[in-house]
């Protein structure tokens, strides 16, 4: 926690800062929660979200147990929970650290990173300040200059992430993985052994088990939940012992078993099917997938790091060693990994094309948060996949506040009216329904 | 490419170079490096080149490609008019320096690029992305990856076997066998082109009666358009003869104006519209320190004839390492330990800052340099632009208004001495 004197005027500050963060946060769950369709097992995902974002609680770990700060899904958590931490995702979507940040890195940074640079700044956030480590995978430009900016405030440790992804790369990327090793011990105490290794992947691996299960069942049935409810779900494994985030995702497909059973969906209507892709979508700056939702569209999946892509690909050592246990890990980290900071990237093409198929796409929403260069300059090759498929594109720029929501309202509705014109008319089989 | 486009493209580049020539006319030896602007630049001329090797940006150490077997062709951008050719390529938010690489590159009546192996230096990330867009069109490119953390125990380590890598694929390109013997010998044709440029630079520091502003970046970014680096390291001494005789010779002019400190994002032929501004306001560039700047700073190896081809591909590595004020960094300390030791060095007695338009590393750097001017006490001017000239206007009274507030520190400065 951050000891140092305030003076009144800065107090005044904070507390001003964490009541607005704090409104934003709970309205932004509060119309979470409010969209249709939300499986009644989902409360403890929303939970987490309010605990961390409204009442400004630290994550829930024991006594002496020390966080992690990650800024990337390239750093695995399982060395983390091997070294006896908790690992905990400190891009943040806060509008009003944002807003501190604005002042702080220069006008054309993310702003991701300014809304990283504001909450550093004002320091009221226990889950930044209480971290014993934060780690900076090397994704960008920005990135890497926070990198530079944090190191002069709090412990940093950079991984360098490759370019390219060829045998020599990974090569490297393990070595970068058992140096990131060495300061994790350093900086818990603790060793981290084979069984320790072991241990956190079978913790993170019953995590991903059961989000392969939820993807299954997700694409067996269209409609069966939305996509902003999923957004919620994966953005509060940020702040939750993976194993306890497996649980709890367990009893969300319990639920939605039954719900195929009963071939019970969120709306009954054909809604257009939206894919969003692009920059990172992280709580509270949740306002692109309400706002899809809310003009009638459904977000059948997302391409984004906050989402599916960071965590569905399992980690798969076939040496047993340990050796082979971190070679696994930095293959899982990179490989299937369509982060745009490679170099060549025809994978995210390949990956956009397969998610078109498997849940039935009809349209692709491609957010680019104001000054994610890399994201960007993605756009031109992705358009022109996608256009030989027939599969409507938008590009939508956005920055952390509420200013663009009117301006993205019109452009979403406007895209969702586009696919429902190439759609033939839906014919009524049942009773209307006020809620889909 | 339409006419009217090369016509405006040949126009940006006899503009800057008629402009240079006219005020540096008086320098016999001067006419070298104009003219080897001009060969890079002139259509007529560019079409007939066929560079085995090219380099985007000059992050690289250029004597191991040399080593390798060929004379880097680098590209560095410039051109407002280059950009212009890859305005489909690239987002909005790209950098001018990226868009008029890209566009160098994307210019069908430009250099037959079909047998050339790229190498790019993945230095931001225009860079990355570039390098994806040339591998999409089917090109020949070998990434090196600049390890972002000096501070990283190993990363000197990674950035010598990217170098051996480099080397290996410009040899494989070439076929060329790399031997220590050509290592040692390309180390040494940088070497002494690195002397001649320090040289030039302490001739030419704070007398623009010698030499202007201008005329003393392009000679710099002259070392990136020869394709020969012996003659120009030649014709540099050559030049410096000159500028030393002419130095005992004329006392100094112009010593009532201002000194400055240019740094930031690097100013590329043609675009010297910053240079000149400052000129035309009456202000005295005494150094400038970007990217391409710092190449005077790397000292000597002295490659002993015993050591082995690896040995001395990572002596030239670790040396272009420990130099390079790329914003490839985290924290850019050498570019850090040169504004300090210029600031030592020379009366500096304010800093324009110049900022491109999305290079916004430069950006993030600006505020522990500002620490350190503020320590000093120097004024800070952040300049930003892109390579339009619509905004000349609007930096000229920014500029004037500068050049007014350090004109009076110096007399205020004058009177609390009396």
């Amino acid at each position: 926690m951050n000891t140092q004197t305030v003076s009144p005027r800065e107090q005044r500050q904070k507390d001003r800062f964490i009541s607005k963060a704090s409104q934003t946060a709970a309205k932004y769950l509060r119309r979470m929660e409010e969209l249709s369709g939300a499986p009644e097992s989902m409360v403890p995902f929303f939970r987490v979200l309010r605990d961390i974002y409204v009442d400004g609680k630290d994550v829930s770990r024991e006594d002496g147990v020390k966080t992690v700060g990650t800024y990337c899904v390239m750093a695995p958590h399982e060395l983390i929970y091997a070294a006896g931490a908790i690992p905990v995702k400190l891009c943040s979507g806060s509008y009003t650290a944002f807003s501190i940040g604005d002042d702080l890195a220069p006008r054309d940074a993310c702003p991701l990173v300014k809304a990283v640079a504001g909450f550093q700044q004002i320091g009221v956030m226990p889950l930044y300040d209480n971290c014993a480590l934060m780690v900076l995978p090397i994704t960008c430009d920005c990135k890497k200059k926070l990198a530079g900016y944090l190191a002069e405030r709090c412990e940093v440790c950079t991984l360098q992430i490759p370019v390219s992804k060829e045998d020599e790369d990974i090569e490297q990327y393990v070595r970068e993985l058992y140096q990131f090793l060495g300061v994790l011990e350093e900086t818990t105490g603790n060793r981290v052994t084979y069984d320790s290794l072991a241990d956190a992947m079978k913790k993170t691996g019953y995590a991903q088990f059961e989000l392969s299960r939820f993807l299954r069942l997700k694409k067996s049935l269209p409609y069966l939940l939305r996509g902003t409810h999923i957004m919620a779900m994966m953005n509060a494994a940020s702040y939750m012992p993976a194993d306890e985030w497996g649980r709890q995702l367990h009893l969300v497909n319990r639920e939605l078993e039954q719900r195929i059973s009963r071939n019970e969906t969120v709306t009954r209507r054909q809604l257009p099917r939206i894919l969003l892709t692009g920059s990172p979508i992280i709580f509270p700056n949740i306002k692109i997938p309400l706002l899809i939702e809310e003009m009638c569209g459904i977000l059948a999946a997302d391409e984004t790091c906050m989402g599916e892509r960071g965590m569905s690909d399992p980690v798969v050592p076939v040496d047993q060693s340990f050796d082979g246990l971190m070679r696994s890990l930095a293959i899982r980290a990179t490989r299937p990994c369509s982060c745009p900071t490679f170099a060549d990237n025809r994978q995210r093409i390949f990956r956009l094309k397969q998610m078109i198929r498997d849940y039935q796409i009809e349209g692709v929403i491609y957010h680019v948060l104001r000054g994610c260069l890399v994201y960007d300059f993605e756009y031109r090759q992705i358009e022109e996949a996608l256009g030989e498929l027939g599969i409507p594109v938008i590009r939508l720029e956005s920055d952390y506040n509420e200013e663009d929501v009117e301006q993205l309202r019109i452009r979403i509705e406007a895209f969702i009216e586009l696919i429902k014109l190439k759609k033939p008319p839906e014919v009524r089989r049942t009773e209307r329904d006020y809620y889909g | 490419m339409p006419e009217r486009m090369t016509m405006s493209y040949e126009s940006e580049i006899r503009d800057t170079l008629d402009r240079i020539g006219r005020e540096n006319g008086h320098i016999r030896s001067f006419s070298y490096f104009t003219a080897c602007a001009w060969q890079w630049f002139d259509p007529e001329q560019r079409k007939t080149v066929k560079p085995a090797v090219a380099v985007l940006g000059p992050g690289v150490p250029g004597e191991l490609i040399l080593a390798a077997g060929a004379a880097p062709y680098y590209i560095l951008g410039g051109s407002l008019k280059s950009g212009a050719w890859s305005e489909d390529l690239v987002p909005r938010d790209t950098d001018p320096v990226s868009r008029s690489v890209l566009g160098f590159l994307q210019d069908p009546e430009g250099p037959d690029y079909s047998g050339t192996l790229f190498i790019v230096p993945v230095t931001s990330d225009s860079m990355r992305k570039t390098a994806y867009l040339l591998r999409e069109q089917g090109r020949n490119v070998h990434i090196v990856d600049v390890p972002p953390q000096r501070s990283d125990f190993f990363a000197r380590e990674k950035w010598q076997a990217q170098m051996i890598a480099m080397t290996e694929a410009v040899s494989r390109h070439t076929r060329t066998r790399v031997t220590a013997a050509r290592v040692r010998s390309a180390i040494e044709t940088a070497d002494c082109a690195a002397k001649a440029l320090r040289e030039f630079l302490s001739a030419s520091c704070g007398r623009e009666d010698l030499i202007t502003g201008g005329a003393r970046l392009l000679v710099q970014n002259s070392y990136y358009y020869t394709g020969d680096l012996s003659r120009w390291t030649a014709e540099l001494r050559r030049l410096n003869e000159e500028l030393r005789s002419r130095r005992k010779r004329f006392v100094p002019g112009g010593g009532s104006r201002p000194g400055i400190l240019l740094m930031g994002s690097p100013v590329y032929f043609p675009n010297y519209k910053i240079p000149f501004l400052i000129q035309d306001i009456g202000l005295n560039v005494l150094r400038n320190i970007d990217v391409t700047t710092l190449k005077d700073q790397i000292r000597p190896v002295l490659p002993g004839k015993r050591r082995s081809r690896d040995t001395l591909i990572r002596m030239a590595a670790d040396r272009w390492y420990d130099q390079d004020g790329s914003p490839a960094y985290a924290a850019n300390d050498a570019l850090y330990r040169s504004v300090v030791r210029c600031l030592k060095q020379d009366r500096i007695e304010g800093v324009v800052y110049h900022v491109l338009k999305g290079q916004i590393e430069y950006d993030f750097e600006l505020e522990r340099l500002e620490a350190l001017f503020d320590r000093y006490g120097i004024p800070v001017f952040r300049l930003e632009t892109d390579y339009q000239y619509q905004d000349v206007e609007q930096l000229r009274i920014r500029m004037e208004a500068f050049s007014e507030m350090l004109h009076q520190n110096r007399y205020r400065e004058e009177r609390m001495a009396q």
